[in-house]
């Protein structure tokens, strides 16, 4: 998902893969449950049109796309992460040829799922909605794997991103980095029905989904808003208060906090090092 | 095979001139002969266009490689540079020998084929490895020999050396100034004995004694850091792990990868295909076809059941055994299947030697942690 791709087209369109033809000259993501499919699409697009592939089934012949060349970042979406996450190893020969991702839902026993795939060297996004207190713990557990385990090697997000930003001091928020920005991006259903994402497929956006977020924004900041005085509010820009603006984050601030502190303790290393080596701070 | 790069365990030989006591390979009498050869390798290159493979590797290995002479390899070399110019291919040699037969007519194959590199074996003390009706001591005063012989004609020797229990008394100490001081080797590796084929006295013996085995790797390694590290001495597993845990990659073995389906294939002299060196001379119900009766190599591994299963190992292990817990996950994926199948008549079971990996990847985390220290302090 290039700057450069984002400069040249207002929208990367996650389109099925029958409506391919329909969106010639768009940056695209094409998403099926059919290997084969995917890898037919890799041999006939232009690879600079494709912003990504993403499978959406695991559990099928794998063959085709393994065998498919050209270097298309491919993600892989799990549905069941507690019970698919061993399929991982048959999918791990696509690092050889793609970069590649896991999307996993923060689900209850996603954790296995994605110390696999870090294992696997695969890159992580977690897909997370408005987790209950049982799944922050085992996000934050997750949290500390991606913190702390030194072979841990590929970003998981959204920690990592949202990391970064705290470290670089850079305005990022949760939407962009979910891939959620309407500003950005649009998903267009299996009836060719357009929205922002998976999750808004049942939900009002309105006419154009562009607009979706202000009004969203504005409710959430009235004064006696959980969001009005919430430090995080940047990173997150309410993307833990939909679809339920109830929603109460202590949960998820507490993840924010520790990613807070830890790029400060990060900023802190980098400096002591400048300072012990000599060498100027970029 | 879906990566990029092929690695082939070729044996062109199953003839051997030694009689070591934990050798996990049967012996027979055949050698692969060089029209044979050249079939075997356009198969395997004709199964390499289809994904795109352009690297291939071949591990010359034995029986003993060396039972065959310099001129069925130069002959060989001829046949490859062929090959790698009409099919467009990079083919890599690499040969393992036991250094027995080595005389000064194998240096201008080895520097013309094998880029004069080397990679042989030794044990210290060395308890297992001898001649035909010969013991130790001989086996090693002829290869001392030889590998000084090699040395002065300027081959790079590599050494696997596997311990046993005198190496657990003599200790780590010892072992490394036996190598690195003694013999001047500067590249070796310590390999984990297994059960594999035909069962001996000694193989009864193994695995070895978790906890010896973990004291001693841990002791070597804390002697290679202090002295060998950074003074140009490798010792396998130990440099790939310090790497891994500094820069985030590093080429593991092959008993540490992900799953060894993916980049292994092994082949004898009789065209059995197979996963490795010890599947395919050892357990004929583990190969996956025959190379020369088989149209295609592509055909042979996918109809091949013993392949489909071997493949699933990680797969299955990963929901049967605690892998998945463990912080070392990505860096042993459980291990080596010929270890877990001969010691515990199933691979779908951990690598015997799990316990010593995960002390030792703590180890040498930890002094991955102190020299990256000491990069930033300036401290040695």
């Amino acid at each position: 998902m290039s700057q450069a791709s984002l400069l040249r087209d207002p929208y990367i369109y996650n389109i099925p893969a029958a409506l391919v033809d329909a969106y010639q000259g768009r940056r695209v993501i094409v998403r099926s449950h059919d290997p084969a499919a995917l890898a037919a699409i890799l041999a006939e697009k232009n690879p600079e049109d494709l912003d990504c592939l993403q499978l959406l089934s695991l559990t099928g012949d794998m063959g085709p796309l393994l065998l498919a060349g050209a270097s298309v970042p491919v993600d892989l979406v799990m549905s069941s992460p507690d019970s698919n996450y061993p399929q991982l190893y048959d999918l791990a020969p696509l690092l050889t040829r793609h970069p590649v991702r896991v999307t996993i839902p923060v689900v209850p026993g996603f954790t296995k799922a994605v110390r696999l795939a870090s294992s696997l060297n695969f890159a992580v996004k977690l897909e997370v909605m408005q987790p209950d207190p049982e799944l922050v713990q085992e996000t934050s557990e997750v949290l500390a794997y991606y913190l702390h385990r030194s072979t841990v090697s590929e970003p998981i997000e959204f920690f990592h991103s949202i990391l970064m930003a705290f470290i670089e001091e850079e305005p990022l928020n949760l939407w962009t980095i979910q891939e959620e920005d309407p500003v950005f991006y649009r998903y267009i259903t299996d009836q060719g029905e357009e929205t922002i994402s998976p999750r808004f497929v049942a939900a009002d956006v309105g006419q154009n989904p562009s607009f979706f977020l202000e009004p969203l924004i504005n409710k959430l900041l009235v004064k006696e808003g959980e969001c009005a005085a919430c430090e995080f509010f940047n990173a997150c820009y309410g993307y833990f208060k939909w679809p339920h603006k109830e929603y109460a984050c202590d949960g998820v601030k507490a993840l924010l906090e520790t990613l807070k502190h830890t790029a400060h303790e990060l900023k802190q290393d980098i400096a002591a090092y400048h300072k012990a080596s000599g060498k100027p701070h970029p | 095979m879906t990566g990029t790069h092929l690695s082939l365990i070729l044996l062109p030989t199953l003839r051997c001139n030694a009689d070591c006591d934990y050798c996990f390979e049967v012996k027979t009498n055949n050698s692969l002969t060089l029209d044979r050869l050249a079939l075997l390798l356009e198969k395997v290159l004709d199964y390499m266009d289809e994904p795109h493979i352009q690297k291939l590797t071949i591990y010359w290995q034995g029986g003993e490689a060396m039972m065959l002479p310099p001129k069925w390899y130069e002959k060989a070399h001829e046949v490859i540079q062929r090959l790698t110019v009409e099919r467009d291919k990079e083919i890599v040699n690499a040969l393992q020998s036991n250094l027995i037969g080595y005389n000064k007519k194998w240096n201008r194959i080895l520097a013309q084929m094998f880029g004069n590199n080397l990679g042989s074996s030794l044990d210290y003390p060395n308890l297992h490895r001898k001649l035909p009706g010969g013991n130790p001591h001989e086996f090693t005063a002829i290869w001392r020999r030889n590998f000084q012989e090699a040395k002065e004609a300027g081959i790079d020797i590599g050494v696997i050396s596997i311990p046993n229990p005198e190496t657990f008394k003599v200790g780590a100490e010892r072992f490394y100034a036996y190598f690195v001081n003694d013999l001047g080797i500067t590249d070796f590796q310590i390999n984990t004995p297994f059960p594999g084929g035909p069962i001996t006295e000694t193989k009864k013996t193994y695995p070895l004694q978790t906890d010896q085995l973990t004291n001693f790797l841990i002791d070597l390694a804390d002697i290679w850091v202090e002295n060998g590290y950074g003074n140009g001495v490798k010792i396998g597993p130990f440099n790939e792990l310090i790497r891994f845990f500094m820069e985030g990659n590093a080429e593991l073995p092959c008993i540490w990868r992900d799953n060894c389906v993916n980049e292994f294939i092994s082949i004898d002299p009789h065209g059995n295909v197979a996963q490795c060196d010890c599947w395919v001379a050892s357990y004929p119900e583990f190969r996956y076809g025959n190379i020369f009766t088989l149209n295609s190599l592509e055909n042979l591994l996918q109809k091949s059941e013993a392949r489909q299963r071997l493949r699933s190992r990680p797969r299955i292990l990963i929901q049967q055994e605690d892998c998945v817990e463990c912080d070392y996950l990505a860096l042993c994926h459980g291990g080596c299947p010929i270890r877990a199948y001969s010691t515990t008549g199933s691979f779908f079971t951990k690598d015997p030697y799990c316990q010593t990996y995960k002390s030792l990847f703590l180890y040498m985390e930890k002094q991955a942690v102190k020299l990256a220290q000491g990069r930033i302090t300036g401290d040695p």
